[in-house]
């Protein structure tokens, strides 16, 4: 199994719960379409899977609709991996079959470990940053722009 | 949206260079001249100027000139913008989680 990528503060979230139910449910919650449809969307907006093929290279589809209105694209994806009660990730960067895709904006990686009192869950959500930069520049860039905003942010609440 | 994620390209667009990021920096603590933010930097005065635009135009700074000095100030807009992103998708997850927990706890388990 690959390691968890390391945590980048400026462009990745990390969420972890305990949710109080075994992992088999909350793997059921996520890999089958009807249940994953009632919670991926805040009601009253509606989620519609189109495809949900649990599989590296996957497709991995959904639709919203908003205000009821008709059915629109909110996810395109493709699963990079899918390990039993354990781990999903999948990234939109990628479509079906690993095709490159337009617009590339995260990767999420599911885990499910096994807690005393449930399900210890986790999502580790890493994003491309905004902007074209080209590739010298990009190390730099990502290592430069995160501290900058935290140093500033500090700042500006120290004057305010 | 598009124009809010075109703004926050431009936001980041700023920071991917060094030069800019230390004005950034030095803006932070006060405002000053365009001649206080150039003197550490051994850079021509118009290449330094493009940085000044840059910045300007992606709406980190704002510049006005009284006389023949012109001070630039940080423009706490964008440091918002640019937190604020990674803020609004953190929501989004965590508000999915919520549900997801409500849905696997609420819900009769099939066996």
């Amino acid at each position: 199994m690959m390691p968890m990528p390391p945590f980048d503060a400026a462009r990745d979230l990390q969420i972890s719960r305990l949710i109080k139910a075994p992992r088999s449910a909350v793997w059921r919650a996520w890999t089958d379409a009807a249940s994953f449809e009632k919670w991926w969307v805040p009601a009253p907006a509606k989620c519609k899977v189109q495809e949900m093929d649990l599989r590296p290279g996957g497709a991995f589809i959904t639709q919203i609709s908003e205000h009821g209105a008709d059915f629109v694209p909110h996810l395109r994806a493709c699963f990079l991996a899918v390990e039993d009660l354990q781990r999903i990730v999948f990234t939109d960067a990628l479509v079906a079959g690993w095709r490159p895709a337009q617009q590339p904006f995260m990767t999420a990686i599911i885990t499910l470990e096994d807690d005393p009192g449930g399900t210890r869950y986790a999502a580790h959500v890493m994003h491309k940053t905004r902007g074209d930069r080209d590739k010298h520049e990009e190390l730099g860039f990502f290592d430069g722009w995160g501290s900058v905003i935290a140093q500033l942010a500090a700042q500006v609440e120290r004057l305010s | 949206m598009a124009n809010y994620s075109e703004r926050l390209d431009g936001i980041f667009q700023a920071l991917a260079d060094p030069t800019r990021r230390a004005v950034l920096q030095r803006l932070s603590k006060s405002p000053a001249s365009i001649g206080e933010l150039a003197e550490p930097f051994d850079m021509a005065l118009p290449s330094f100027m493009k940085h000044i635009r840059v910045l300007e135009d992606s709406g980190w700074i704002q510049t006005r000139k009284e006389g023949r000095v012109r001070t630039c100030g940080l423009d706490k807009k964008s440091l918002a913008a640019a937190e604020g992103w990674l803020s609004a998708q953190r929501a989004v997850w965590e508000a999915r989680t919520d549900r997801l927990e409500q849905f696997v706890t609420a819900a009769p388990r099939k066996k």
